[in-house]
């Protein structure tokens, strides 16, 4: 019964999101106001006293100002499919469908006609390679420097309530070679930038409407209708791939959402890293320590209804207590100099994995405790009886025995976790985060930085983007793959504990 | 008259020293060394009382079965023997348990230096879920030995001791679990014999075994009683019969007949224990 | 106290102990009369009651150690067995002797008397009355009996003498009884062992009883006590 729901949702969603990235064909229609020219999106079948209607996307959105238009059927006639149309897409704007006319290099016409589409193709990867060269000096070299300009900010500041000569200079030295180095960076962005704004090509629509764009800005050109189905299919994985590796672009509606699949599973990884020894602890306390009393069983209830409470209440705790009150502790004490900047005084990823770990830790500390109990009381007693201590017991034991449950509970933890995004919200996830939380620079792994989710993503496309209509199979594909992420760690999870019962021989739970 | 025998006379015929251990009589037992010594133990789970006044003496090398009904105190007596009663809450003790000459319910004692000196096996083989190797050097572990070559004599010691060695040798990485549950149990027994201890209590070992690995151990504790003295409390009186040399009878928590094996089983002088080895009980 | 299947068995057991006794006592009486009254027809009965008697070892026999083998029996149970296993071939041979007197009878009865009957009648009787007396003490667990039955034995010795004596004596006198006197002193002799077993059996029921062993009082080496 349950896997036939998850299939079906699977499904649903899979149909719905999947064909997203197959190429289109275009279609050329004529109509009173002339013609149009589009991949058909949708269709809404004839009912009562309306007639049928088509959606087609037309694109074009920085000359039409939206990408969809419906038409009612009968308004449309004569559809041709165009051999030499060809869907372009770029990095602002969305898709452009119409046709290449030229290609321009400084000016000077060096493509037209017939032979554009083929200098286009030809052009295209080495301006992609110009294009990541300028990304990665960007985001290297210049966040680089911008981090050390940073760095001398702060001492100055530190400076001035315990003046140092000596210091100052050192810094004033420093950061004008640091400026002088920033300096040499930006002419050579500036080169680089140049040189791929050199070729440009002429696009022109049906309506016969002309656009100049740098070569630069085109991701792709795909002459749809006269492809084979094999680059279809060529096309269609390397969309998939740059969905799944690369960076959001236009409001997150374009481009990939690598930087929210990270976050999601970095903030998973990170609540397990917490949740597991706590919920551990805390079940070891309750059933092998505690005596029974009325705080056991406050305890054991004060668990029970921590497991009810809803989310985003867990949400505000978050936001109230590690937030604000750890957090800027944290900031008071560590990082006064920043103030009034917060740095862990602020949402971050380490202040939302403390939450959901305390979301989730009633179920790790309940499926502790069960597998605790499961522990064959005969192999405590071998073991004590061998003249082991009572922690070498449980250590030895106890423990290894009770792992595959307490992955059990991780597993249904790391569940729960994934899927959460109310209390997100409010403790540091944000829909376009500047950086990752684990990078190149010093010291790699960065606590107070705001993250993307998968979940949250799948709210701000879906209901917060001002181009809904063109960000739906987005937010169906988001939801795949936030299901893809959450059933891998549940599978990495899984194979981990049967590796463990088959080490330990089959004993059961 | 003296009359010529023409046959040469014969040799006398030497006969071999009998097998079997020579028959103890009550003032050999009298002389022998005393491995343990219990002295009016009570035994109290909660209200109930379940051990009444308990003397008994287990000489050295020796093995000293006890037998009666289910629930008649000899798990307890077993278990206060090694303290693993201090892990159930609300027993309360009166009474000394004398290991050679020290009390073991004396306050200064240490439990757990006092459990290696009492080896304990279970009536369902409990080994635990590790190699069959890390089972047998869990003693050691726990108690810091960390040296792999002494490691390794003890683990082939005692496997070799526990009549498990020929057959586990090529394994013993191999899960303990997937030994048979006579070989478990001989591997439990190996696990005990690990660290060295002066008694070996084992409780029912055989009830869940085959006549065959039964018969194992049984030859296993003859042997076994070289070098350690053991108490094992037993359902199957064959059994008791069998390995003991002496015999214990509880009935109602009270040690009601301690004697020979010999005599308790053919001869015994209380009506109870008669009732009970003839299997009268009602 | 429960009743036990085993029980029956034990109680099947003694009654095939007790059916073997009453056979042998009869023979006995029989003896007696062969020996006191000359008469060849109890002589050949006697001799054909032994081949009963016999077959009855066999089937207890094997009854003893099938139980013993299956009810491996402790304490009472397997004192009373291990005491049945021995007291059978006691019965076994006092039927033999009483089989021997048979035959010596069928050749002394055509032949005069040598020794006043009497004297073999008293014996005879003193003998069966502890064969009797043993049985019962078994049947019954009556130790006090068996106690006088090991007691009476001396006075069957006391009788022995007496026949030996008398018979020596009349051999003496008249050598041409010699053959005949040497027959009676067999049959004596006969007698005699016919009471030892009796004895016998007086001491493995003590056994069963008490779980002592009181066979040769002289060997003071006693494992058990
Ligand atoms: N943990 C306990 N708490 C309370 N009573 C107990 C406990 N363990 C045993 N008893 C009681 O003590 C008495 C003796 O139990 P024990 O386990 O020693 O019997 P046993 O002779 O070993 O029986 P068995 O042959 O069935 O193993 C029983 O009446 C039992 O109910
Ligand atoms: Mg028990």
């Amino acid at each position: 019964m349950s896997v036939l729901m998850i299939v079906t949702l699977v499904v649903f969603i899979g149909a719905k999101g999947l064909g997203y990235f197959w190429p289109q064909a275009i279609v050329q229609f004529e109509t009173a106001q002339g013609p149009v020219m589009g991949e058909i999106s949708d269709r809404e079948p004839a009912h009562e006293n309306e007639p049928e209607r088509l959606q087609l996307r037309v694109a074009n959105r920085d000359l039409y100002g939206q990408d969809f238009r419906w038409f009612q059927a009968d308004e449309v006639k004569n559809p041709k499919l165009v051999a030499d149309a060809v869907l372009v897409e770029r990095l602002e704007y969305g898709a452009f469908i119409g046709w290449i006319r030229a290609v321009q290099e400084d000016g000077k016409v060096i493509a037209e006609g017939p032979g554009a589409l083929p200098g286009v193709e030809q052009r295209l990867p080495k301006a992609h390679s110009l294009r990541s060269r300028i990304h990665a000096i960007e985001k290297g070299e210049v966040g680089d420097l911008n981090a050390s300009l940073e760095g001398i900010r702060l001492d100055r500041r530190r400076l001035k309530s315990a003046p140092d000569e000596a210091k100052g200079k050192a810094l004033d030295a420093k950061e004008l070679d640091l400026k002088a180095r920033y300096q040499q960076v930006s002419e050579r962005l500036d080169e680089l930038r140049k040189e791929s704004q050199r070729v440009t090509v002429i696009l022109e629509t049906v309506d016969g409407q002309r656009k100049e764009q740098s070569i630069g800005s085109l991701i792709r050109v795909l002459p749809v209708n006269s492809m084979s189905t094999l680059s279809k299919l060529k096309v269609y994985m390397s969309r998939l791939w740059e969905f799944v590796a690369e960076d959001p672009r236009e409001s997150n509606t374009e481009g990939g959402i690598f930087p929210a699949i990270f976050g999601t599973v970095m903030m998973v990884l990170m609540m397990s890293l917490v949740v597991v020894p706590c919920g551990v602890v805390a079940a070891l306390y309750l059933r092998e320590y505690a005596k029974d009393g009325w705080l056991v069983r406050a305890t054991r209830v004060a668990v029970n209804n921590l497991a009810g409470v809803p989310s985003i209440v867990f949400g505000v705790f978050g936001l109230g207590f590690f937030v604000y009150t750890l957090g800027g502790s944290i900031d008071q004490i560590f990082y006064s100099d920043r103030l009034p900047t917060p740095t862990y005084g602020t949402g971050s990823i380490i202040w939302a994995s403390l939450t959901l770990a305390l979301l989730t830790v009633p179920v790790v500390i309940v499926s502790t405790e069960e597998a605790l109990a499961s522990v064959p009381r005969n192999q405590r007693e071998a073991s004590l009886a061998m003249g082991a201590t009572k922690w070498q017991t449980l250590w030895k034991i106890v423990l290894p025995g009770a792992a595959p449950g307490i992955l059990t509970g991780l597993i249904l933890a790391m569940a729960r976790g994934a899927g959460e995004v109310a209390p997100l919200m409010l403790t540091g996830v944000v829909k376009l985060a500047p950086s990752m939380p684990l990078d190149g620079t010093f010291p790699f792994l960065h606590l107070d930085r705001k993250f993307m989710h998968l979940g949250f993503h799948i709210y701000d496309v879906g209901f917060q983007s001002p181009n809904s209509e063109a960000a739906k199979p987005m937010v169906f594909m988001t939801a795949l793959l936030l299901l893809a992420v959450v059933v891998l760690l549940n599978f990495a999870a899984i194979n981990l504990r049967r590796r463990l019962r088959a080490r330990m021989g089959g004993s059961t739970f | 008259m003296e009359i010529e025998d023409p046959r040469p006379i014969p040799e006398p015929v030497v006969l071999p020293p009998p097998k079997t251990e020579p028959a103890w009589d009550r003032a050999a037992v009298a002389e022998m060394e005393l491995a343990l010594r219990v002295r009016k133990l009570d035994l109290w789970y909660g209200a109930k009382q379940a051990l009444f006044g308990i003397d008994l003496d287990v000489p050295k090398n020796t093995v000293m079965s006890l037998i009666g009904p289910s629930g008649c105190g000899k798990s307890t007596l077993l278990r206060s023997l090694n303290r693993m009663n201090d892990l159930i809450d609300g027993v309360r003790i009166q009474g000394q348990v004398l290991l050679g000459d020290q009390d073991l319910y004396d306050p200064k004692v240490d439990v757990i230096e006092l459990r290696k000196r009492m080896g304990m096996v279970f009536q369902k083989s409990n080994p635990f879920p590790k190699s069959i190797y890390e089972n047998v050097a869990y003693g050691l572990r726990i108690h810091g030995v960390k040296d792999t070559r002494v490691l390794d004599e003890t683990v082939e010691r005692s496997l070799v001791g526990a009549g498990l060695w020929d057959e586990v040798k090529d394994r013993l990485k191999d899960s303990a679990l997937g030994l048979s549950g006579g070989q478990q149990q001989r591997l439990c027994i190996a696990r005990a014999l690990a660290v060295k201890p002066e008694v070996i209590l084992m409780d029912e070992p055989c009830s869940a075994l085959d006549p065959i690995a039964t018969g194992r151990v049984e030859e296993l504790i003859f042997e076994l009683k070289k070098d350690f003295t053991i108490v094992i409390v037993t359902h199957n009186m064959q059994q008791a019969a069998r390995v003991s040399d002496f015999t214990g009878f509880f009935w109602l928590g009270k040690l009601i007949e301690v004697g020979l094996t010999k005599q308790l089983f053919t001869n015994p002088t209380q009506r109870t224990t008669e009732d009970y080895i003839t299997g009268r009980f009602g | 106290m429960t009743e036990r299947h085993f029980d029956t068995e034990l109680k099947c057991m003694k009654d095939g102990l007790m059916a073997m006794a009453i056979q042998v006592e009869e023979m006995i009486d029989l003896a007696i009369v062969v020996i006191t009254k000359q008469s060849d027809a109890q002589a050949e009965q006697v001799v054909e009651l032994d081949r009963i008697v016999d077959a009855q070892e066999v089937r207890l026999d094997c009854a003893c150690i099938d139980l013993l083998g299956l009810r491996a029996p402790f304490a009472t149970d397997l004192r009373f067995l291990a005491g049945c296993l021995k007291i059978i071939p006691q019965l076994e041979r006092i039927g033999d002797h009483c089989k021997n007197i048979g035959r010596r009878g069928l050749i002394l009865n055509r032949q005069a008397q040598v020794l006043n009957p009497d004297y073999f009648e008293k014996m005879g009787q003193a003998v069966c009355g502890m064969v009797c007396d043993s049985v019962e003490a078994f049947l019954k667990g009556d130790v006090d009996l068996a106690n006088r039955v090991i007691k009476a034995d001396d006075l069957v010795d006391e009788l022995h003498h007496q026949i030996f004596g008398e018979l020596l004596r009349q051999m003496i006198k008249d050598p041409l009884c010699i053959e005949r006197a040497s027959h009676l002193i067999i049959v004596n002799k006969d007698f005699e062992r016919i009471a030892d077993h009796a004895t016998n059996i007086c001491e493995e029921v003590l056994y069963i009883l008490e779980g002592v062993n009181v066979k040769h009082p002289y060997l003071h080496q006693d494992p058990h006590d």
